[in-house]
């Protein structure tokens, strides 16, 4: 099944927030930041920029009518900086003008001083001065500290990930328009509706009712429009609140960049104890999350980072403990994986030291670990319908593993300054919102006298193909042709409350609702036709938009409704959808979390020029584990997309600061996201078979995520490539894994040769 | 679908501005002020330089005023309504904005609208064949060679260029010729099977 919006896609008839025609009289705004990471603001001085062509006003914290508050979890941000600043790029005014152009020539004639403040910008000098966004969490698991003794060998060691920039090439923004009865409509390029309208709400100091939040579709998330999309929408609404006129806010990238939060670096140390057999009995490890200045949802963060600490392994002794760090730069926020990635990172590089140490390939030490079913997880859930062992073996044997080692341990006996790599990644990864009330989700159908049906949920479309799931679903229930079927734009209005599209679980939350939805007015039209055709409920079905009794066909689907109309039956139906059996007890670190986890495998190809630190990646194979996929060109995207995404991450997305706080990679220019050439030669991802998943819909699996974390695999295929070359690397487990860091490894190993 | 597939190469040219010669559009928002006398916009207009421009867009000829600094993508934008041409980058990295200047795909985020002076410009909204998709759209369509959509205006534009040069593009040509073009929903393996369907389409 196509994407709903291919046929405009390809045209350039989709409108995204920036294609939008606003009323005449549509302002611009653009937003005056901070240009330094912490400090004391001493004077502001608009009026130069007040003066300046085409402003109409300049907004200020003293500015909101309600709360300067956006915090969701934690109420630590504001809208607008009082007097503290906290990071480059902190939002302080909001300038209105006529034009963009205006807008921004104006922001330069703002003059600003401040008294400078050192900032911190590494996770483990906040932690040094306490500079902490909540309490540590721990998870355990057995008891770790009594068996280290019982270990053959213990490792240490430590591990850094890096951030990584979300570039949805979309940018921020958001369109706020006045209506009367100070209510307020925003066009808002949100993940997250629902919050969005709190946060415009608070800051206007207005009931949820007067502002209604519609998205039409996202020009991709990934995480980045889930918290940090509605500060935006408030601003705009501000500035719209205030002068009673349509106001646009669009972010341009570099600003995008330097202002909003990214993926979570990390800094991690691990303690590992296992067998001489390569069997792991102890895992401690601590997370240093490097949060940013405010909490946004960073400890959500942290939780699944704990959550997934053993990735698809069972470790009967466990301490995982998470500690988040507020540090002077953006707040960092949700991107596919939301912690998960930084979790396995650690414990694969853990599994590769233990490999080291035994001088086995570090696939055996994986394949001895991997979860079986009934196994706890840290949490206390125990893996059902386990898929670890299947998709792994399954994997190594289609992909022939064995054979492919030979073949490229031959390449590296012919090779001087070309290496070739090979990893294996297995993952695996719990879905649902740890937080449990956040699963739930609404959805309304509508079914229109002609038969034509109109169905809006709580999802937003972000190119991740949940409209044409939802689709699917009431097709596939009313047996009509989905051409029919019309998905509606997500607005607070129709689905309130909702919880945003995130977590991998669109689809599976938003497509139950909708289901039991379409089978409430689907047993109502099965009444009517019994009714209207005289016949027993039994002998009556829908298919393929006719009505049969006894298998003769007796009315169209449009005959029917119209009927069923004049019958005064109610054809619309609202249905809402909490996931069962999930829970999770925050005081003690323990519970059923997810409905069901997600498994799979994939094995990563590398070559590496010794000489210049570039590298291919080769081939990237997977068997994955889809459930049932009932939209199997959607599901096969979203990992193809997340795989290479993963593999950015890894390797050639790298954030840098200067000492001072200030964003190095603050364009695409410095910033570099994988393009076509990146694409691996092979690129194989495998419907893993027998994998019904009577949690999700139509017994599916969540998609968005999983595949994201199999890109970590090209991390150590690399790092076998680099290890073929000097057998004695002495490296360190830090990513991303540039083609400059990789040179930088290989010399300083020779060096070391020389100087000895 | 399939009586698309035999589509000749001229007809895959024709959708670039030999479609409707001779019609003449004038910007009206211009066109409203011209009518005043000497107004306080001319007035201004004169102070800032203002240019007359005229450009052929998707096979109609424009005549409007630009102020000198106006990007070709804000004119394209803003003036025409064109916005199926993405601004993503500012600063020609990403391809969002690509259209084709006489025959070649260029970045219009990178360019002044006056230097499109007595050129012709296509956009994504100039690829139909009256009511029918390009066979290049058509192919991103079978192929499913997007996600989000965003970038694929700029994609498709970039896919057109490359087939004007190379109508039996290698592999490397198409890897070459769409490099410049960034898809952070990574859609890149469906893309490289788009361009190809087309190539073999219109061949």
């Amino acid at each position: 099944m196509k994407n709903y919006d291919i046929h405009q896609h390809v045209q350039g008839k989709s409108i995204f927030i920036d294609d939008m025609r606003l009323p005449a009289g549509t302002l611009h705004a653009e937003i005056f930041t901070s240009n330094i990471a912490h400090g004391i603001i001493t004077s502001i001085d608009t009026s130069a920029a007040l003066a300046s062509k085409g402003v109409v006003d300049i907004f200020s914290a003293s500015d909101i009518p309600g709360e300067n508050q956006v915090g969701g979890m934690i109420k630590d941000e504001s809208l607008f900086a009082e007097s503290e600043v906290h990071y480059v790029g902190q939002p302080i005014l909001l300038v209105v003008a006529e034009s963009k152009l205006e807008a921004r020539k104006a922001l330069s004639k703002i003059k600003i001083e401040y008294d400078k403040l050192k900032p911190i910008l590494n996770p483990r000098e906040a932690f040094i001065k306490g500079s902490l966004i909540a309490p540590p969490v721990t998870f355990e698991l057995g008891n770790i500290s009594a068996v280290w003794d019982e270990c053959d060998f213990i490792e240490e060691g430590t591990v850094e990930s890096g951030g990584q920039e979300h570039l949805y090439l979309e940018t921020q923004a958001a369109a706020a328009i006045p209506h009367e009865g100070e209510k307020i409509k925003v066009y808002s390029s949100t993940q997250a509706p629902t919050a969005t309208q709190r946060v415009v709400a608070g800051i206007l100091g207005i009931p949820m009712n007067k502002v209604e939040v519609d998205v039409l579709r996202l020009g991709g998330g990934f995480g980045g429009k889930e918290d940090q999309a509605s500060p935006f929408a408030a601003m705009a609404a501000l500035a719209a609140n205030k002068l009673n006129k349509p106001v646009k806010l669009v972010l341009n990238r570099q600003d995008d960049i330097r202002i909003t939060g990214k993926r979570h670096p990390y800094s991690s140390d691990f303690k590992i104890g296992f067998s001489h057999e390569g069997k792991i009995l102890a895992y401690e490890v601590k997370f240093f999350q490097n949060a940013g200045a405010a909490a946004d949802l960073s400890m959500a963060v942290l939780e699944r980072t704990l959550f997934h600490c053993t990735n698809s392994y069972f470790i009967p002794n466990v301490k995982a403990t998470g500690i988040s760090c507020k540090t002077n730069v953006p707040p960092n926020t949700a991107f596919r994986g939301f912690g998960g990635p930084q979790a396995m990172f650690v414990i694969e590089s853990a599994i590769k030291k233990i490999s080291e140490k035994l001088d086995v390939p570090a696939y055996m030490i994986q394949q001895k670990n991997l979860l079986r079913e009934g196994d706890e997880f840290p949490y206390g859930q125990r893996a059902e319908n386990c898929n670890a062992k299947k998709s792994w073996n399954e994997a190594l044997s289609k992909f022939k593993y064995e054979e492919r080692l030979q073949s490229i341990n031959q390449f590296n006996l012919e090779n001087k300054f070309l290496k070739k790599g090979i990893a294996v990644m297995p993952i695996c990864f719990g879905i649902s919102f740890t937080s449990t009330f956040m699963n739930q989700a609404s959805a309304l159908v509508h079914i229109y006298t002609d038969g034509s049906i109109g169905i809006s949920t709580a999802a937003v479309e972000m190119g991740q193909g949940v409209n044409t799931k939802i689709r699917q679903i009431a097709a596939k229930i009313f047996s009509v042709d989905i051409s029919i079927v019309k998905i509606e734009s997500t607005n607070t209005t129709r689905n309130a409350n909702s919880s945003p599209t995130a977590a991998s679980s669109g689809a599976d939350l938003n497509g139950k609702a909708t289901e039991l939805a379409c089978l409430n007015i689907k047993e109502r039209l099965l009444n009517s036709a019994k009714e209207i055709l005289n016949a027993d409920l039994s002998e009556i079905k829908i298919e393929n938009g006719s009505i049969f009794v006894n298998e003769e066909k007796k009315l169209d689907w449009e005959e029917l409704i119209s009927k069923s109309f004049l019958k005064r039956v109610n054809l619309s139906s609202h249905a809402y959808y909490a996931t069962p059996k999930i829970y999770f007890d925050k005081s003690k670190s323990k519970g059923n979390a997810f409905a069901y986890h997600v498994y799979g495998t994939a094995v990563v190809e590398t070559t590496l020029d010794c000489l210049r630190g570039t590298y291919k990646i080769n081939s990237v194979k997977a068997v994955h584990d889809f459930g049932e996929s009932f939209s199997k060109t959607i599901d096969l995207g979203q990992a193809e997309g997340a795989i290479i995404q993963g593999i950015g991450w890894m390797t050639m997305e790298e954030i840098c600061h200067d000492l001072n706080g200030r964003l190095l990679s603050n364009a695409l220019s410095t910033y570099k996201i994988p393009d076509i050439h990146f694409t691996p030669d092979e690129f194989e991802v495998h419907f893993l078979e027998g994998a019904k998943n009577p949690m999700g819909i139509f017994n599916s699996k969540a998609i968005g995520e999983p595949p994201f974390m199999y890109g970590i695999g090209a991390y150590f295929a690399i790092l076998d490539s680099m290890k073929a070359h000097n057998k004695n690397l002495d490296y360190d487990f830090k990513a991303p894994m540039t083609p400059e860091r990789v040179l930088l490894t290989l010399s300083k190993n020779i060096k070391t040769k020389i100087h000895k | 679908m399939s009586k698309k597939k035999g589509i000749s190469r001229r007809n895959f040219i024709k959708g670039v501005g030999t479609g409707v010669v001779g019609s003449y559009v004038v910007v009206p928002a211009l066109n409203n002020k011209a009518a005043k006398n000497l107004s306080d916009n001319e007035e201004l207009q004169l102070k800032e330089g203002w240019q007359v421009l005229s450009l052929k867009v998707n096979g109609k000829k424009i005549i409007t005023k630009v102020k000198p600094n106006t990007l070709l993508v804000d004119l394209l934008r803003n003036e025409l309504q064109l916005t199926g041409t993405k601004v993503v980058c500012n600063q020609g990295e990403c391809g969002g904005c690509t259209i084709i200047l006489d025959g070649k795909p260029v970045y219009s985020c990178q360019m002044l609208a006056l230097d499109a002076n007595g050129k012709e410009v296509t956009t994504i909204e100039g690829l139909l064949l009256g009511e029918e998709l390009h066979p290049l759209q058509q192919a991103f369509v079978d192929e499913d060679g997007l996600q989000c959509g965003f970038c694929t205006p700029g994609q498709i534009m970039a896919a057109y260029g490359l087939l004007l040069k190379y109508p039996d593009p290698t592999d490397e040509q198409i890897l070459n010729g769409m490099s410049g073009n960034l898809c952070r929903c990574a859609a890149y393996p469906k893309i490289i099977k788009s361009v190809k369907a087309a190539a073999s389409r219109i061949k």
